[in-house]
């Protein structure tokens, strides 16, 4: 009798728990036709992505966009991937690596110093826009230490003020008046989603040359904030403990304006830790970047053909300075690479068609 | 049995279906979200504003008629953000900076950067003043005890650097929560 009675209860819940999650699946953005950053940092976690990194470069767009894994690869040999996602911050990316580290044991982890420059969620700006990007780095994360560290560290103020900690357990909250906006997507992409990225990079194959240079507007004070200095130390530390060489890179994009007083606080950084710094803006005449060629956006960010020149050249770095083994003669992660260029060439060739197309129809 | 069961089911939905339609936060798919505030109260009277040949340029003001009225800038740039649709954009008129922001489909004043002193705040201070004049025209409380004087009101900033006790950078910035 009393059995009866716990399974009236039982089942009518376990429906509903079943309801509200498929509901829940429905109503999270899948980004995987627009805004595809938001779908990057769960790629990570497939079987063929994590577990034989050389390399790991975690970071924001000067990263992802950056630097192309399969031309490490094919130029060197070299295994990596870019754990990146959409303005992600320093705590970000220090619990992204130590969450890296579960999953392998990378030689090299690469930080992008130009995240030193917000030092809390507020100083990004418009706090909407900034729990947006939240969003595209954190939902992605599986449950974890690290995921709700990085949750407790990211959010808003506003966030902290409304739903908190529950819209990230539960993104129904968040998300359940996307109800109106539910289309095909949503229902094509329930249960599995493509890769956007390969590796990590999300390949742009647009070319739109700088128009001018970028106005260095002059900053009330250029010190790195406390917070980012004490992630930046957590960082090098973490890599320590596990006796990965961090590698500290300023990717090569003008805009935003990297000034003087930043690089001078990362270089005497750097010394005094005894890392590996390369300011890639300072090289752009030796990785032969074009500026009227090789970026997609006007000089913020390279397109494939910058990104595959950047990649180049900081393999040979990666190989001389950092000893970063050529893998090539490893039969199984070569055919794992002869898969992941193959993919590689397929995306550029389809986007280039794509931009073909685009270009035909302006004309 | 089973239509209690099912009952029970769409009352639990029901429930859930109004606590989440009451709750708060913000709606929208994260990725489609734009800046917030896109264009409001750009006319607040003790906002700072800064006026170029009788052309008024408020905060977060909708730039398009500003710029038919400033005429053809000397150059022009543009900055994607990060997976948001649309374009920061920059203006530079010979003596000023004009920085915009977009929202919708229109662009909205973000910041204004005053470079030489060809001219001045609504107050009168321009590049090369001395800080006395700064202090009787913004305050000695608006000095930030290092090397700006800076002075808030509404949804904006304005951010007047010194450089050896003279003014070096004025800024006309909007102010984003």
């Amino acid at each position: 009798m009393k059995k009866r009675v716990w399974l009236k209860i039982l089942i009518p819940v376990l429906i509903t728990v079943l309801i509200l999650l498929f509901v829940q699946q429905l109503l999270m953005p899948k980004y995987m036709t627009e805004t595809k950053e938001g779908a990057m940092i769960s790629e990570y976690y497939e079987k063929d992505n994590h577990g034989n990194n050389d390399v790991v470069f975690v970071g924001d767009c000067e990263v992802y966009e950056n630097f192309s894994p399969v031309t490490l690869w094919n130029e060197y040999g070299i295994t990596s991937y870019i754990r990146g996602s959409a303005q992600q911050l320093i705590w970000q990316t220090y619990y992204l690596m130590e969450e890296t580290f579960k999953y392998e044991n990378p030689k090299v982890m690469v930080f992008n110093v130009l995240e030193m420059i917000y030092d809390t969620p507020e100083s990004t700006g418009d706090s909407e826009k900034r729990e947006a990007y939240n969003r595209m780095t954190l939902d992605g994360m599986k449950w974890s230490k690290e995921k709700w560290n990085s949750i407790a560290a990211s959010m808003t103020k506003q966030e902290k003020e409304t739903d908190g900690y529950w819209s990230y357990i539960f993104p129904i909250l968040r998300y359940h008046e996307r109800w109106s906006e539910v289309g095909a997507e949503d229902f094509r992409y329930l249960f599995h989603r493509d890769a956007v990225t390969d590796n990590g990079y999300l390949m742009q194959v647009k070319v739109n040359p700088v128009l001018g240079e970028f106005n260095k507007r002059p900053l009330v004070d250029y010190s790195f904030g406390e917070n980012s200095w004490k992630y930046l130390d957590m960082i090098k530390d973490l890599c320590k403990e596990h006796g990965t060489q961090l590698v500290l890179v300023k990717a090569p994009s003008l805009s935003p304006v990297w000034y003087d007083e930043w690089e001078t606080q990362i270089e005497e950084y750097a010394a005094k830790n005894d890392l590996l710094y390369i300011n890639f803006l300072e090289k752009q005449e030796e990785i032969g970047i074009d500026w009227n060629q090789d970026t997609y956006d006007r000089g913020l960010h390279l397109n494939v053909y910058g990104a595959e020149k950047l990649s180049i050249y900081f393999g040979q770095i990666l190989k001389e300075e950092c000893g970063i083994e050529d893998h090539r003669s490893d039969t199984e992660l070569s055919a794992l690479w002869t898969n992941k260029t193959k993919a590689y060439e397929a995306r550029k060739e389809q986007l280039l068609l794509e931009y073909q197309e685009e270009l035909d129809s302006e004309q | 049995m089973s239509k209690r069961i099912l009952a029970l089911v769409l009352g639990v939905i029901m429930v859930c279906g109004l606590a989440l339609a009451g709750c708060g936060g913000s709606s929208d798919n994260a990725g489609n979200d734009q800046a917030a505030d896109g264009g409001a109260a750009s006319s607040n009277a003790e906002e700072y504003k800064f006026t170029y040949n009788g052309t008024e340029i408020a905060m977060k003001a909708p730039v398009a008629p500003i710029l038919e009225a400033l005429g053809e800038a000397k150059s022009y740039n543009e900055e994607t953000s990060c997976a948001f649709e649309g374009l920061d954009k920059s203006y530079f008129y010979g003596s000023f900076y004009l920085y915009t922001y977009p929202q919708g489909d229109e662009d909205f004043v973000n910041m204004v950067e005053l470079v030489d002193d060809t001219v001045k705040t609504e107050e009168g201070i321009s590049i090369g003043d001395s800080k006395e004049k700064v202090e009787e025209a913004y305050g000695a409380d608006s000095y930030n005890g290092i090397n700006a004087y800076v002075a808030s009101a509404g949804e904006m900033t304005l951010t007047i650097i010194m450089d050896n006790d003279k003014v070096s950078s004025i800024q006309y910035a909007a102010v984003f929560e």
